[in-house]
């Protein structure tokens, strides 16, 4: 298809990035709707984290492909995003762990990248700041970083804009037009726009949005918490992570730190407000780690969703049902750190048919029929 | 867990209040405060506060926070200072004990916000220089810690805190160069501005602030004339020699807890900005939260109150099942009443937006033209507006003062039962009432004042009319003192043309750092004094003042202390004794006189 | 200077005993009942310390609400000296820009 008609359903990374791309490569009839302002939803609420140090060779292939994307990102856009490869350091406190650790990191390697096993001991000498008590081991990549979410989203809608893409805000989505199993065009609360292709890129929304369609996703989403504390002198530029441990934390350029956990007793759906137990536990839980944080204050404390899918991979790809109706949603709490790769893979796909670096196929609803893999490295 | 029955933020009179009404009906309450001192803005306010007698009326601020603090502990309420509440999360509330640096979790049954409001800021050039300062910051520093954060100031904003607050530094020794407001009316009641004008501090209206003057800290100010488009006139700018700027350019309620509640907020300017919505009995669209105070609409410290009674008595009621309605009412009537008058007409056309109204009018507004005879001592009223006030009517021994209906009337004096006790001119907020009398040629005027140095019967002052403009002098023939109420009355002699016109006095500058001995920092008045005492030997005055007595010996400074007691006592100084002349002339080393014993 | 006042026409007097306090290192005596802003005011310090662009910084609003008087207090920083109770012994120092870290 040359020039489709595009209809983007969501104003996050995903659906800005997915429209630029589909100009760049052409499409001249595209539109992107939001319900709210660009990045109010999970894209905006994020903790803006860029991680290639994946359990799956996929998802490190897709984030060392975004991670192309972040560094030219200031050049092509035209716009600074404050993308910054400060590094990711991964914390293990259990032993289990530590032995998967060692395999990813294998793997990771295998892929083309550089990463640094680092013992309890190291991890205690190289930053002394972190008090490394139960600590299995470590590991480093220094080439992952952090960007400032919004600013990459505008970065991402300016872009397209000039290429001719419209987004409208402030517009919701209300039924999308099906005949014959293709779309023709989706109804919204600023009238009636005709499409070939429909994309859904809804985010914490992607299930609601795919019932428009009568699209079923087995997508839900759950709230999660974060906030920042009080600016200190900057002196921590990697982001810590840890999943057995169940926290994440790094200083933002003007010395705030942005830490947050996950929270097993949420239950599926938008929540927009915050608890004090979220407070509490990672006060006490933060300190234990990094003693330095004991004087700071929190300042803001949000939160947005995940939109989680069963084994916590993105769910993308053409419906099978629906012809012309596309999705990439379902990010489970990695959209950020992958969404340019995705974007530049599904436009290539609409575009020309096929992409020529990534096979998206098994990231499509069909697998979940059989056994799926979990992506275990997530907060 | 921290978990009162009645949870309140903001131990002002409206947290008070409401404390006390839930308390006296049994309720458990917990009052926190970010402050080290309960009362909210109350202890820092010195002035008289208008309203009625029965709530408060004539009592200065901070006596208010005194009674109701008592009121409050004796109720059985709990309030806990340096408090703060961090915020009403989804699952409780947060609050932070500074002192311990100890976080409490707080369910409570119910919750009132009381959190007040904070300053406006304005934009100007170099509005982020040290010495700009929020008009509450000033008055919180000089009457609550009594420390002047400067000398000369420029207030900004004519409204009843910029008056207020000019007239308190005044109270406390600064100097008020100017009062300008940008609109072409004064804001606040004309009996505030009425005693700022009266001790010659311009209030110049249709002028902004153009910009501050300075590197680091206030230097100066550049005010301007302002056009339709109130934008100001460059070519008429001048520049104001000042090391303070005090903002009073309004405030706007602090509503972050009653968002974080889940109440819906308005945006109603009429009453100060966002607003959280609620109904007459204070409660917001969250049935177990409740505001009260000026985080429902700017107003004074007694509506504070009174709203704080009905959400205490509302919640009282939830919480006891005991009906409150009677009480309810009766404070409702209360607000009814004083926002009867034209001041409260904004937040009359405000509460309409929540469908709550209040009525207007029915009360006097015409001023007393038929005023006298004086010719013995009688009061004379010079409050020009309808505000609601009337402490001169419940004061009067003999009933002579009554405003006419409703509080907000324009008082009248019944000349024939005014005895000239000046009880009322002592009690006036507003230090609107003067005391006359017309004997032939002479007047005897009684000025309400509340200024330092207090003067004295024979003082020699300057008097002035109500634009502070000095007419000449008069002599002080009596002070009526009040301790307890501290408005004492100046009474002065003038000339009877003057009658209608002397409304202020000013003492002369008693300090003028004219020295005659500089080792011992002697002034001339202070020599004068002392001959004026009876030292008038030039040796006793040596003794009595140490003059002469320091290192230069009496060589600066003797010839002039003779001088001037030549011309007191109006004798020759040749026939003046002069003192003696003694060794040693320079003060001399012992260690110097010690060689010349031992080494030859 | 002195900016304390000694006298005032309604007010009886302020604070109690004299106490002692540290600004920058240097000896200051302020009075029981004073805030940390006040106290420092009273010793003619009127800027606290300075934003993080290098601006010298004085109070606004003495009540907590704007935040434009934070001071370090015995190695705390971050504290607002204007709702702060002057204590015998306090170290303060004024704030430039953000706190160090400490571990």
């Amino acid at each position: 298809m040359n020039d489709p008609q595009v209809v983007i359903i969501g104003g996050g990374i995903t659906g800005t990035a997915i429209a630029y791309h589909l100009a760049k490569l052409g499409a001249k009839r595209v539109t992107v709707i939001e319900k709210d302002y660009l990045s109010s939803g999970s894209t905006g609420r994020c903790g803006g984290g860029i991680r290639q140090q994946w359990s799956s060779p996929y998802n490190v292939r897709l984030a060392m492909k975004s991670v192309e994307h972040f560094t030219r990102f200031r050049e092509e856009m035209d716009m600074d995003i404050e993308y910054y490869q400060g590094g990711y350091l991964l914390l293990s406190f259990d032993e289990e762990e530590a032995t998967q650790f060692e395999e990813n990191v294998r793997m990771q390697r295998e892929e083309g990248l550089k990463v640094e096993i680092l013992s309890s001991k190291e991890v205690s000498q190289k930053y002394p700041y972190i008090r490394t008590e139960g600590l299995k081991m470590a590991t480093f990549c220094k080439t992952d970083g952090h960007a400032n979410p919004h600013k990459a989203t505008f970065g991402y809608a300016n872009a397209g804009k000039k290429l001719g893409v419209a987004i409208h805000t402030h517009t919701n989505a209300e039924q999308v037009d099906v005949q014959s199993g293709s779309v023709k065009g989706v109804h919204t609360t600023r009238g009636y726009f005709p499409a070939d292709i429909v994309i859904n890129a809804a985010g914490p929304w992607s299930k609601e949005v795919g019932q428009l369609a009568g699209i079923d996703l087995p997508t839900e989403s759950y709230r999660h918490q974060i906030f920042v504390t009080e600016a200190l002198d900057y002196f921590f530029p990697f982001m810590a992570i840890s999943f057995s441990g169940n926290f994440y934390m790094r200083q933002a350029m003007h010395g705030q730190f942005i830490m947050g956990k996950g929270d097993a007793d949420e239950v599926p759906g938008i929540n927009r407000n915050v608890t004090y137990r979220f407070a509490k536990e990672m006060a006490i839980k933060m300190v234990k780690v990094f003693p330095f944080l004991e004087n700071l204050r929190i300042l803001r404390h949000w939160s947005g969703e995940y939109n989680m899918s069963p084994d916590a991979q993105p769910v993308i790809g053409e419906s099978p049902q629906l012809k012309g109706y596309y999705y990439s949603v379902g990010y489970s709490g990695h959209g950020f750190m992958i969404a340019p790769a995705v974007a530049e893979g599904l436009a290539h796909i609409i575009m020309n048919g096929s992409s020529p670096f990534l096979d998206l196929a098994p990231l499509n609803t069909h697998r979940f029929r059989g056994k799926t893999q979990r992506e275990k490295n997530v907060v | 867990m921290v978990n009162p029955q009645f949870f309140i933020v903001g131990a002002g009179p409206a947290g008070l209040c409401a404390g006390i009404a839930a308390a006296e009906q049994g309720v458990s309450v917990l009052i926190v405060d970010e402050g080290f001192m309960p009362g909210g803005q109350l202890p820092k306010q010195t002035h008289k506060f208008f309203g009625h007698k029965g709530f408060f009326a004539s009592v200065r601020g901070f006596d208010i926070a005194h009674q109701l603090v008592e009121r409050a502990e004796k109720a059985g309420v709990e309030i806990r200072l340096e408090t703060s509440v961090a915020g009403i999360y989804e699952d409780c509330i947060a609050l932070w004990d500074r002192k311990k640096d100890h976080v409490w979790e707080s369910k409570p049954e119910r919750i009132l916000i009381a959190t007040g409001a904070s300053e406006r800021f304005i934009p100007f050039e170099n509005n982020l220089l040290v010495g700009i300062y929020g008009a509450g910051a000033v008055q919180t520093l000089m009457n609550q810690y009594g420390v002047l954060p400067g000398k000369d100031f420029l207030i900004v904003g004519s409204g009843n805190i910029g008056l207020i607050v000019g007239y308190q530094l005044v109270q406390a020794g600064a100097r008020v160069k100017a009062i300008v407001d940008i609109a072409s009316k004064i804001g606040g009641y004309e009996v505030h501005s009425r005693k700022i004008e009266r001790l010659g501090i311009p209030i110049l209206l249709n002028h902004t602030i153009v910009k501050a003057i300075g590197k680091q800290k206030v230097r100066g100010a550049v005010i301007a004339p302002v056009n339709d488009q109130w934008k100001p006139i460059a070519s008429e700018s001048r520049e104001l020699f000042v090391d303070s700027i005090c903002l009073a350019v309004g405030l706007q309620p602090s509503v972050e807890l009653a968002a974080q509640s889940g109440s819906a907020i308005d945006y109603i300017p009429a009453l100060g900005g966002y607003i959280p919505v609620r109904d007459p009995q204070m409660r917001t669209t969250i049935p177990t939260v409740f505001v009260a105070g000026d985080i429902s609409s700017i107003e004074e410290a007694s509506t504070a109150m009174m709203e704080g009674f009905i959400a205490g008595f509302q919640v009282a009621q939830d919480l006891t099942g005991t009906d409150m309605q009677a009480k309810m009412s009766n404070m409702r009537d209360e607000l009814t009443a004083l926002r009867r008058g034209p001041f409260s007409s904004k937040v009359r056309e405000g509460l309409g937006h929540f469908g709550i109204h209040f009525p207007s009018g029915g009360y006097r507004t015409e001023t007393q033209t038929e005023t006298g005879p004086f010719d013995t001592m009688k009061a004379l009223i010079e409050c020009p507006q309808c505000i609601p006030c009337n402490p001169c009517e419940t004061s009067c021994p003999t009933k002579a003062i009554e405003v006419g209906g409703n509080l907000n009337g324009i008082p009248w004096v019944n000349y024939e039962a005014c005895t000239g006790c000046g009880i009322c001119a002592m009690i006036c907020p507003g230090l609107a009432i003067f005391m006359v009398q017309k004997k032939g040629d002479k007047a005897v005027i009684g000025i309400p004042y509340e200024l330092l140095p207090l003067p004295e019967k024979e003082d020699v002052v300057f008097v002035q009319d109500r634009k502070g403009q000095v007419l000449g002098e008069a002599t002080v023939i009596r002070v009526m003192k009040n301790e307890k109420e501290k408005t004492h009355l100046v009474f002065i002699e003038v000339p009877i043309e003057w009658a209608d016109t002397v409304r202020s006095v000013q003492v002369p500058e008693q300090k003028k750092n004219d020295y005659i001995c500089r080792c011992e920092e002697v002034t001339v008045e202070e020599i004068e004094r002392a001959i004026d005492m009876g030292y008038t030997d030039y040796e006793e005055l040596r003794r009595y003042l140490r003059i002469g007595m320091g290192p230069c010996g009496g060589r600066v400074c003797r010839a002039q202390t003779l001088q001037i007691l030549s011309s007191k006592l109006e004798i020759p100084i040749a026939e003046l004794e002069p003192g003696t002349f003694r060794a040693p002339s320079i003060p001399l080393p012992f260690r110097a006189i010690r060689r010349g014993e031992t080494d030859e | 200077m002195d900016t304390r006042l000694k006298e005032h026409p309604i007010l009886d007097e302020w604070g109690g005993e004299n106490l002692s306090f540290w600004f920058e290192g240097k000896h200051l005596i302020g009075h029981a009942g004073d805030s940390i802003a006040a106290a420092l005011i009273a010793n003619g310090i009127d800027s606290f310390g300075q934003t993080e662009k290098g601006t010298p910084r004085g109070i606004f609003c003495a009540i907590g609400k704007c935040s434009a008087c934070m001071v370090e207090v015995d190695g705390v920083p971050n504290v607002r000296a204007c709702l702060t109770p002057l204590q015998e012994g306090m170290r303060v120092s004024s704030q430039a820009g953000k706190g160090k870290p400490i571990w």
